[in-house]
């Protein structure tokens, strides 16, 4: 793989040795690459140190250098992460793992793609639920119970993206001559989250620089001969939060306006 | 024109007129399944890159970003 931008060598080179960054970044410092793929940011206004920068974006190409995929946001400030693209493009598992909450009905696995929390950056989530034996729960959509639901306090935290459920199968109750749909056995829920800016995400870190994300599961369990209380289960995602990188490269390598 | 190709037509406009005040749609460049430009450029170390020197055995990954420094 390798990075863009108009950064020149000395800069690039600077951030690489800093950061400790192996994989090539090429320096394009006439825009003609980010000018032939066409997304120059046009609206910077020319004769600033800042014209010549792209929307940032990623692009996954094929051996031929076809697009298979790619990833541009609307605000420059939110960036889908490396762990969501290796979740979400090449199947990698969400396997940060967190908290196993147990009640008489299931137990239930919080996951992260990432342990760490970084403004504007969108991840995933994940929700392991392991149904006991003979236990069934109901999916959105149903009449007369009460679904699942996956419910999030993102706050000023997070952006909530929209998700699926998981496909669910029929089952018949047979005392009562009704078909639903449930979830019996293992399932898993996988969903999105943007972290919000800098400044909302600071005032929620603690002084150990942990940062939570609190949530629940509600659910109705049934068994085969009756049904049981609906009950909310409180959940956590906790992060190591980091902020964004501050430092610039030394006076005399930064860019001037041309 | 009928009145939905008119209305249509209404509506396209008013939407690009937006687009243009604001000037805020974000370029994406080329779509999937379209091929990407050929590029080189210099890296952090000073070595030539072309699309053929980054790519690896399955494809390979470009990363647009504004800066480095600020």
């Amino acid at each position: 793989m390798a990075a863009i931008s108009y950064d020149s060598v000395a800069v690039l080179k600077n951030f690489a040795d800093r950061q400790h960054i192996t994989y090539s970044l090429l320096s394009d410092p006439e825009s003609k690459i980010i000018h032939a793929f066409d997304i120059l940011n046009e609206t910077v206004p020319k004769g600033t140190a800042q014209y010549g920068i792209p929307y940032p974006g990623t692009f996954i190409l094929d051996t031929q250098g076809k697009v298979i995929a790619k990833y541009f946001e609307d605000d420059y400030r939110e960036r889908i992460s490396a762990s969501d693209i290796l979740v979400r493009q090449f199947g990698k598992s969400v396997d940060v793992q967190g908290d196993v909450v147990e009640t008489k009905h299931l137990r239930l696995a919080t996951g992260a793609s990432t342990p760490t929390a970084r403004p504007g950056h969108r991840i995933v989530l994940s929700l392991e639920i392991d149904l006991k034996p003979k236990m069934h729960v109901y999916s959105p959509g149903v009449q007369g119970y009460i679904p699942i639901e996956w419910k999030l306090e993102a706050g000023t935290l997070a952006k909530l993206h929209a998700f699926e459920y998981p496909p669910s199968h029929q089952m018949r109750l047979k005392a009562i001559n009704e078909t639903v749909p449930v979830y019996q056995g293992h399932l898993r829920i996988n969903r999105e989250i943007t972290f919000g800016p800098e400044n909302a995400l600071k005032p929620l870190v603690s002084s150990s620089g942990e940062l939570i994300l609190k949530g629940s599961l509600q659910y109705q369990a049934c068994d085969d001969k009756k049904c049981f209380i609906p009950q909310t289960v409180p959940l956590e995602w906790r992060f190591h939060f980091e902020g964004l990188d501050r430092e610039r490269t030394p006076a005399d390598l930064q860019r001037k306006p041309r | 024109m009928t009145n939905v190709t008119y209305m249509r037509k209404k509506c396209w406009l008013f939407a690009l007129s937006i687009a243009a005040l604001y000037g805020q749609t974000v370029k994406t460049g080329p779509d999937v399944g379209q091929p990407v430009p050929d590029f080189s450029a210099q890296d952090q170390e000073g070595r030539q890159q072309t699309l053929k020197s980054i790519m690896g055995v399955k494809g390979t990954m470009l990363v647009f970003f504004r800066s480095a420094d600020w």
